[in-house]
């Protein structure tokens, strides 16, 4: 083939070690960033490669925030997030791939057409529906509620469970199996691998939101990690290592996340987005 | 057959909730969560814009706020702004992801892997982080880390986000050097999905690599260029958390964008009414997007 | 006591295109206690369709299904005292072999040493024994096929239903496993319900044959009863291999005439075509009762046929020797000695006394009644 001539290969592999290095020189610098203390000098400049590390701008953030409780607020939320995203939308999706019920493609077109509406649109009598007709404001069953199972996951899980065998929903059926054991104990374990790559991306997304628990949160006690950050930069706009860690704390549960399970979240992507 | 046994017949409707009962069951808490906090969202929101809302009593105010905002300088503003930046962005960020794409095609499977993986980074770190680490890359003093490259260069310091004529283009700027390893990886399934045997069969034919490129790589990626183009543009013309925690949609409304301007609209001025209409000529904006892409990009493409 | 009755069973769909659609038009039959029949035909005759309405998978938009003495519409597949093997096996991947077969007498809540027992006879019986903790993926094809089988087995059920349980096997293991099942029938003392689209399988297995197509039922026979007296052109066309020649002839003042020839008709044909004097008729022979001129022991040699050869396919055991009359092609399946080679021309000598006689129109076969 011609575009594989040792040219070729060599400019592309150049060009692609230069766009990943641009990639990944943000998440570098902040990390570099935070292990710098900017308080020690007046004059101070932080350094691509520090002589010196420091954890003492970690020790200021979370001495002047409720960065722990941040982090459980996210750990929590995110981690019901997943468990009823998961369990429900593979509920539906398997409902909507494999039950044959009326009304089944009209309830699942309609839920899927509000998609492209934008979140903009519902946002507000959505917080006047949960902070003033639930009177649910600051709490977190506000934060969860509303996106305890989405219509993009239902969506994916729909895709997904239509390429099991329907034969074995059939031949459970045969073994007096329940329709809910059905379910539980032939679908739930063959759909494992989508299940994983669903509550991985679920988990992050939830981890990573920030619009909606920032609306519906007052105090500082109730804050996600994401939220609790942004208005810690507001604050304390000068501490540039402090910030940075801030921003290494919001962000390296993730990272970490990433490099363990890295193969669910390449694979995972290409779920449910295009076909062929 | 006078042995036969027939069961009592039951009612029909008892047998219509024992054969499909439990589907309506499966599906229930999702339609209960969509009618409470989506549908009834929109019909509400569709209401409040033609009020002036008030918590205790709102009045009809007719189309007065389209009329409202139709006049206000600043919401054409903020089309603009949001325009310019779908418009620089989505179209150079799938160019890019598709260039990345094919290069890293022609690489060996493992380093296929560590660049899908390192492109893919930035993506798991939130909105909020990404937008910390770019505003003090972004610095005009001596921190930021952009003044001191270009300034190896011999450049001088740009105020990048504190002055009207560089806001927007920082924002984008910024998007063109995020992560776009999601597209990246949607390209690479769809480029090993192409037969082998169709570039064979142009090779024989003596086609040039533009013609290979044209006649056989573009339109079978056509879908996936679709998706990420409609995705593309539907998350652009929400951009929000980047100039919320950047901006502020300054200086003097030159990064106010759509979305921004609706959450000022709501919860600075607690212009309930006024922001559901903006969040409607959003919404058309965008459904109206989408439906031309789809018309005049996917028609001829088949599998 | 486990007869499977269908009183006008209906089965109406609405495909993908929004139109109805019948799958099963209609069905009235009878399968006795402990007797192996097959449903054949086509891919979209229905067949499984009927199938799946025993097995309560579907629902029959109208009719009764009766199975033992209850009427079983309403009953959920569970209560129908009924076991599947489908094509697919579907055996639950997660799950070890033991499990799989344990696995509906668990959520019957059966006792543990019933199970257990059960178990160990159905494992004895398929020679499981040795892989019982293994998961199915770790099994051959046939073996997994087994294990469907012996799923089936453990549920003592009054009627076997098969969905095409050998269309996934090797030619060689299919008929090992034919084999295995009439021994299997023999043994289990159980009603068996087979479908499958394959005749020579309908023709080894069952002791009476349903064929259908498009829905409807065409013939309910024993598999000699169906080879030698085929209702109409379809189950002619359909039982046989290779199937059954068509060649349209006309009746003139006791004769036959076809393209190529022309025969007196022996008396009892001549009473049964009484009524098509002067008509047209599709003479239908099946390819071995055609013989060619120099290798036909036995046969009366007076119903001459001339003929231009196409092909002469040699198969070792037989010829075959495909030719045209009339338009259509013919097949004749003779003795390897039978000379002959493509394009010449020869004359072939057909065995009147097993021909048939359709009604162009109707398909059906005269039988002079």
């Amino acid at each position: 083939m011609k575009s594989k001539s040792k040219l070729f290969l060599a400019v592309a592999a150049a060009c692609l070690v230069a766009w990943a290095f641009v990639t990944v020189i943000p998440l570098y610098w902040m990390i570099v960033g935070s292990v710098q203390d900017s308080t020690s000098s007046a004059s101070f400049r932080p350094e691509m490669f520090p002589g010196v590390l420091s954890l003492a701008p970690y020790e200021r953030f979370f001495g002047k925030t409720a960065a722990w409780r941040w982090l459980a607020n996210s750990l929590l939320i995110s981690a019901v997030l997943t468990i009823t995203n998961v369990f429900f939308a593979s509920l539906a999706g398997y409902a909507f791939s494999k039950l044959k019920f009326p009304g089944s493609k009209a309830v699942f077109w309609l839920l899927l057409s509000t998609m492209m509406i934008p979140a903009q649109v519902t946002l507000i009598p959505l917080y006047v529906l949960v902070v003033n007709v639930f009177d649910l404001g600051d709490s977190y069953t506000a934060i969860i509620l509303p996106t305890a199972v989405t219509v993009g996951n239902i969506f994916l899980m729909k895709q997904y469970m239509s390429s099991l065998p329907t034969s074995l929903i059939h031949a459970a059926r045969i073994d007096a199996c329940s329709e809910f054991g059905i379910f539980w104990k032939v679908i739930l374990p063959l759909a494992k691998p989508g299940l994983a790559v669903l509550g991985i991306f679920t988990f992050v997304a939830s981890w990573n939101e920030f619009f909606w628990p920032f609306l519906i949160t007052n105090s500082t006690e109730m804050r996600t990690i994401q939220v609790g950050l942004a208005s810690f930069v507001f604050a304390e706009s000068t501490d540039f290592g402090a910030i940075m860690a801030g921003a290494t704390v919001g962000a390296l549960p993730m990272l970490i996340l990433f490099f363990s399970l890295q193969r669910y979240f390449l694979q995972g992507i290409t779920i449910g987005a295009v076909k062929g | 057959m006078q042995r036969t046994i027939a069961p009592k017949r039951r009612r029909a409707a008892g047998r219509f909730w024992r054969e499909y009962g439990w589907a309506y069951l499966f599906i229930l808490a999702p339609v209960l969560l969509f009618l409470v906090f989506t549908l009834y969202p929109v019909i509400s929101a569709l209401i409040m814009s033609f009020q002036q809302y008030n918590i205790m009593q709102s009045t009809w105010v007719g189309l007065d706020n389209y009329e409202r905002l139709f006049k206000d300088d600043t919401f054409w503003k903020s089309v603009w702004n949001t325009v310019v930046f779908t418009v620089c962005t989505v179209p150079v960020n799938i160019i890019l992801t598709f260039v990345l794409a094919h290069f890293i095609y022609q690489m060996k499977t493992k380093w296929q892997t560590f660049f899908k993986a390192t492109m893919y980074l930035p993506a798991v770190a939130s909105g909020v982080t990404i937008s910390i680490v770019w505003l003090a890359i972004f610095d005009p003093t001596d921190v930021g880390l952009l003044n001191r490259f270009l300034g190896l260069f011999g450049l001088d310091p740009v105020i990048w986000l504190g002055q009207s004529k560089t806001a927007l283009f920082s924002l984008i700027l910024m998007n063109w050097l995020g992560s776009h390893g999601a597209g990246i990886i949607l390209y690479l399934a769809s480029m090993g999905g192409i037969p082998k045997s169709l570039y064979e069969a142009a090779d024989i034919d003596h086609a040039s690599g533009w013609t290979r490129f044209r006649a056989i790589t573009w339109p079978l990626l056509k879908p996936t260029t679709l998706y990420l183009l409609v995705t593309g543009v539907i998350t652009s013309f929400q951009v929000f958390i980047s100039v919320y925690m950047m901006t502020q949609g300054g200086p003097n409304f030159a990064t106010t964008t759509i979305a921004y301007l609706i959450y000022q609209t709501a919860f600075k001025f607690y212009e309930f009414g006024l922001a559901s209409a903006q969040s409607f000529v959003l919404a058309f904006l965008i459904i109206l997007v989408s439906v031309i892409q789809f018309k005049y990009f996917s028609s001829d493409v088949e599998y | 006591m486990a007869l499977v009755e269908f009183r006008q069973v209906r089965k109406e769909f609405i495909d993908r295109n929004k139109q109805p659609f019948t799958a099963v038009a209609g069905s009235d039959f009878v399968i006795q206690d402990k007797e192996f029949v097959v449903f054949v035909g086509p891919s979209g005759c229905g067949k499984t369709t009927s199938l799946r309405m025993i097995a309560g998978l579907e629902r029959q938009t109208s009719g009764d299904i009766i199975i033992g003495d209850r009427i079983v519409n309403d009953l959920h597949p569970k209560d129908r005292d009924i076991a599947m093997v489908f094509q697919d096996y579907a055996l639950y991947p997660h799950m070890t072999i033991r499990e799989n077969l344990s696995f509906g007498l668990r959520n019957l809540k059966k006792p543990k040493e019933y199970i257990e027992q059960k178990v160990r006879e159905a494992s004895a019986i398929l020679g499981l024994e040795k892989m019982l903790e293994r998961k199915p993926r770790e099994l051959s094809g046939g073996q997994r096929q087994r294990v469907a089988l012996g799923r089936a087995i453990v549920r003592d059920p009054q009627v076997f239903l098969f969905d095409e349980p050998l269309s996934n096997l090797d030619a060689k293991l299919r008929i090992q496993m034919r084999v295995e099942l009439s021994e299997l029938h023999k043994r289990l003392g159980a009603t068996i319900v087979y479908v499958t689209h394959d005749q020579v399988e309908a023709m080894t297995l069952g002791e009476r044959i349903v064929v259908m197509n498009q829905g409807v039922i065409q013939q309910i026979a024993s598999p000699t009863e169906l080879y030698a007296n085929p209702k109409n052109m379809f189950v002619a066309g359909f039982i046989g291999s290779p199937p059954m020649n068509f060649i349209n002839a006309r009746v003139e003042q006791g004769r036959i005439v076809v393209d190529g020839g022309s025969f007196g008709l022996p008396e009892n044909i001549a009473e049964r075509l009484s009524a098509y004097s002067g008509k047209e008729v599709v003479l239908g022979i099946r390819p071995e009762d055609i013989y060619g001129e120099d290798f036909a022991p036995g046969v009366s040699t007076e119903h001459r046929l001339q003929a231009h050869i196409q092909v002469v396919e040699h198969l070792g055991s037989e010829n075959l020797i495909y030719f045209h009359v009339g338009g259509r092609m013919v097949t004749a399946k003779v003795h390897p000695e039978t000379k002959g080679y493509t394009g010449l021309a020869k004359e072939f000598i057909l065995d009147l006394r097993k021909c048939h006689f359709f009604d162009p129109a109707t398909q059906e076969r005269i039988t002079g009644k």
